[in-house]
């Protein structure tokens, strides 16, 4: 239903005439849907009062940041908090920065290099929200998830602004649990079915040392932007390995020495991904590279805080791939590529290439938890992909995965998806079917429950946590005005 | 072509927003991060490119929707290809064609806009693309130069409308025929006669009316039998190298920017700066000189069916790769005395100067608004003076500076080459 005019003139005089429309030649830009309204507010006490507006009569909303193309609702009041973008502090002595969700992890990580620092950027790339909770190329240094947030200032679905952390602190101290009782699950759950309502419009991110220079020094024009040089104490390296046994014991005691600044495991595909300017070139490449390498492995960075401690973990990287029967891939070994990929995967820059370059769409499964488990059960979905690429359904990758450690390899991320045409509906749907499948493999098999799977059949393996959040929502949001919410990216 | 031929590439828009920004790595903090200055001041994600894709992809499936907003969003856009850069740099997808395409749709089905009708009026009536006031040729009074339409030269000298008409700008003009003059090129022009280019009708999205005056400028241009052609107009540049290559109406002709010109007669040493002019710059790469000045690829093919897109034969895109980006640069640093310190956003990922795409007509505050912000960056160098290489830019340029008070000058490169020479 849309808007009354009452309702409508409420939510302008919060946000301003240009703030607000309900044209709906327009909203195909967001979604093809019809919206009640799309409305900018520019910051909390204008998210806040706009909730307020919400409850009172009785309309959803949700909060929508730099993008993707999501799944909404018609009727809905979608809050669009581009106008959200400062950064409102870069705390160095107490290592966080207080972002607002449509600062970009670009931007802030900028600011941050200038100042010997970093931060979890997540693996969907540079260009989303800085605030976005999820996982990344960084990992091994910078951990991810809830890890990362200490504080968040969170306008709950019935517009109480409520402030974790540094954020509801009186002084410099600070905590992603406090004051008083820990709402941090709450807050950071962000996995469907259990997105939290209401709308983040700050959070205080953890940051990490950052041995690397100020700026990187690049040169050429895009696509193809190259290092002048390699800066001091950095270095990258593609290793493969004759099995996934040994890579992954390569992993764990990279882990153990606390040697990388990056570990991702790359399959060689992504790295074709990585270093090549359009779909043509990264078919070639990856077919070249696909003979380069003798199996499974893994994309590392190492960076010294001086030329001795570079040379040491140098020392001990090589080691570790001779006793695990490793390979460096000589095309990582050119200078000119090296560059790119040390650029890229610090900035976090080209996941697009990675994901949405070849045919527009991809279908993820990612995982959290044992890298040795979870490689188990992604050597099985990738058997699966094959049936697929040789229909010319999806993408050939060689039906690899990929993943990182995570805290220096205590924990990590395992992920495997299929880049498809979404225009052809034969390829969605065995995608789809693929997804599905797979998830419930992972389930019976005992590998793990995803919750994207039927929460009916995943929840009771969870202590039920779906009931659980089903009772929070319900005390939190009343109204049911805040279908889904803080999903920022 | 037409907006069914861009389906495919409007339907690849994942709505991940670096369209709005310049290429990520070269993101240097929050400070001149964005690229795109719709978005940056409309906010509606209407306004960035993804959206106009994702409302093109809509439209060709539900049908065009006319309303007020939906064509302020369409008139709003300075048309001037960042986003295409931003975009291009990971996907393999058009983004400024079907924008463009879009706008021409409108125009087709009569959803104009009255400032550029206006404007539009006035080419067909006059062959200029701003108001006539005397004669075309006034401005070389007392120059002697030699009348290209009567004797045979090696260059043409394309002045444009602005430089020959706008009293402000015609120093430009009178400043490259000196150069030329001093550099001994056997030049001329084609004083009264010269027409518009059209590429200002093109970028307001009527095609037709920029056929129609391409044409008839064209044949002018062989009519005077002169294989090179140089411009001191960005638009001009990218017009006749580009645009009309694309609608094969160039043929053989050279085209060049002056600053390209001038970089070659100073390298030939046939120019030699040799007088100071002491200052402190910043160069700013006018958008159709730089990112949509590199060449028209000349591609008809087809998607090869399957799980990539790809095409046969394969499609190489205009990613702003080979634009005009360093002999601008180079002739400034030949100029003893300058010193020249970068922006963030330079190259192919230079912010506009807001004139473009008939925003200078149908929205001079939003052009102006445009500019403002890329006077904030200049002065951010602590460059004392903002150095252009395009008519438009500079005038815009100028008018921001009026609006805000700033101190920061603003000069084409061929106003210090004159000088230094």
């Amino acid at each position: 239903m849309p808007l009354t005019k009452e309702q409508y003139k409420a939510f302008e005089d919060v946000v301003g005439a240009e703030n607000i429309t309900d044209d709906k030649a327009i909203m195909p830009a967001y979604y093809n849907t019809d919206f009640a309204a799309i409305i900018l507010p520019k910051d909390t006490a204008e998210v806040q009062a706009c909730i307020k507006l919400c409850n009172k009569f009785k309309r959803q909303f949700r909060p929508i940041c730099t993008g993707w193309s999501g799944m909404f609702p018609k009727d809905l009041i979608l809050l669009d908090l581009r106008r959200l973008n400062k950064i409102s502090e870069n705390n160095e002595q107490n290592m966080y920065a207080v972002v607002e969700p449509y600062v970009i992890s670009a931007e802030l990580q900028a600011e941050l290099m200038k100042r010997g620092f970093n931060f979890c950027i997540k693996g969907a790339g540079t260009n989303c929200s800085a605030m976005l909770r999820g996982h990344g190329h960084l990992d091994q240094t910078t951990s991810g998830d809830d890890r990362n947030h200490l504080a968040i200032e969170w306008v709950t679905p019935e517009g109480e602004i409520v402030k974790s952390g540094a954020l509801g602190s009186a002084d410099e101290w600070f905590c992603g649990d406090g004051p008083g009782p820990s709402i941090r699950a709450i807050l950071t759950s962000a996995v469907p079915p259990g997105v939290t309502p209401g709308v983040f419009t700050k959070a205080a991110v953890k940051l990490y040392h950052w041995p690397g220079p100020a700026a990187y020094p690049i040169q050429g024009h895009s696509p193809k932007y190259t290092l002048k040089e390699i800066p001091a104490n950095m270095m990258a390296r593609y290793y493969s390995f004759p099995s996934v046994e040994k890579m992954w014991n390569a992993e764990i005691k990279l882990g153990e020495n606390e040697i990388c600044y990056e570990l991702m495991g790359f399959n060689a595909a992504m790295v074709a991904c990585n270093i090549t300017t359009c779909n043509e070139e990264e078919e070639g490449v990856f077919a070249k590279m696909n003979k380069e390498v003798q199996g499974p492995g893994f994309f590392v960075i190492i960076a010294g805080n001086s030329r001795e401690d570079f040379e040491f973990k140098k020392k001990v990287l090589e080691q570790i791939v001779k006793d695990n029967d490793g390979i460096s891939l000589k095309t990582v070994e050119d200078p000119e590529i090296e560059g790119i990929l040390l650029c890229q995967c610090t900035r976090i820059s080209a996941s697009i290439r990675e994901t949405f370059r070849a045919g527009g769409a991809f279908n993820s499964i990612p995982i959290m938890g044992q890298r040795d488990l979870t490689i188990k059960w992604a050597i099985g979905a990738g058997k699966a992909k094959e049936p697929l690429i040789e229909k010319g359904l999806i993408v050939d990758d060689g039906g690899a995965f990929f993943g990182w450690g995570v805290e220096q390899g205590h924990l990590g991320k395992t992920e495997i998806f299929c880049k498809f045409d979404p225009q052809n509906p034969v390829a969605k749907k065995a995608v789809e079917t693929w997804q599905k499948e797979q998830t419930e493999r992972a389930f019976k098999e005992s590998y793990f429950a995803s919750t994207m799977g039927s929460q009916d059949e995943v929840g009771p393996a969870l202590g039920n946590y779906h009931l659980w959040w089903q009772k929070i929502i319900k005390a939190i949001d009343p109204n049911g005005v805040s279908p889904e919410g803080g999903a920022l990216v | 072509m037409s907006l069914e031929q861009y389906k495919g590439d409007m339907e690849m828009c994942c709505r991940c927003s670096t369209c709005k920004f310049i290429p990520m790595q070269k993101i240097q903090g929050s400070d001149f991060s964005y690229v795109c200055p719709s978005i940056a001041k409309y906010n509606f994600h209407a306004y960035s490119a993804g959206g106009r894709m994702n409302i093109g992809a809509a439209a060709l499936k539900n049908g065009m929707n006319y309303t007020p907003k939906l064509l302020d969003v369409v008139y709003n856009c300075q048309m001037c290809g960042a986003c295409g850069v931003s975009c291009n740099y990971a996907m393999d997808m058009e983004v400024l064609e079907p924008i463009s395409e879009f706008r021409m749709k409108c125009i087709e089905d009569g959803k104009t806009n009255p400032a550029l009708d206006k404007v539009i009026a006035g080419l067909k009536k006059t062959g200029s693309m701003v108001p006539v006031k005397g004669k075309r040729g006034a401005w070389a009074t007392g120059l002697k130069l030699k009348d290209a339409t009567k004797v045979k030269v090696d260059v043409l000298y394309h002045v444009g409308c602005l430089s020959s008409y706008d009293p402000e700008m015609q120093k430009l003009a009178k400043s490259i025929a000196r150069i030329l003059q001093k550099a001994g090129v056997n030049f001329g022009i084609l004083g009264d006669a010269e027409m518009c280019c059209g590429g200002r009708a093109y970028q307001m999205g009527y095609k037709d009316a920029f056929l129609a005056q391409a044409k008839k400028t064209m044949a002018q241009i062989k009519k005077a039998g002169v294989k090179t052609l140089v411009t001191g107009c960005a638009d001009g540049y990218q017009t006749f190298k580009v645009l009309y290559d694309r609608f094969n109406l160039k043929g053989g002709l050279e085209v060049l920017h002056i600053t390209e010109y001038i970089d070659r007669l100073i390298k030939e040493g046939k120019l030699k700066p040799k007088k100071k002019v002491e200052m402190n710059v910043t160069y700013h790469d006018p958008c159709r000189l730089g990112r949509l000045g590199e060449p028209w690829i000349h591609w008809e093919g087809k998607k090869i069916p399957g799980d990539r897109f790809v095409f046969d034969p394969p499609k190489e895109y205009r990613r702003g790769t080979k634009g005009i980006y360093q002999p601008p640069r180079d002739v400034i640093k030949s100029i003893p005395g300058v010193k020249l310190t970068e922006m963030t956003r330079i190259m192919e990922y230079s912010w506009c100067c807001g004139a473009g795409g008939g925003v200078n007509e149908s929205n001079p505050d939003f052009a102006v608004w445009t500019a403002q912000k890329r006077i904030e960056e200049a002065v951010s160098t602590g460059a004392e003076a903002l150095v252009s290489a395009c008519p438009w830019c500079e005038k815009t340029l100028n008018e921001a500076i009026k609006a805000s008070g700033s101190s920061l000058k603003v000069y084409d490169i061929v106003e210090l080459v004159e000088r230094a020479i």
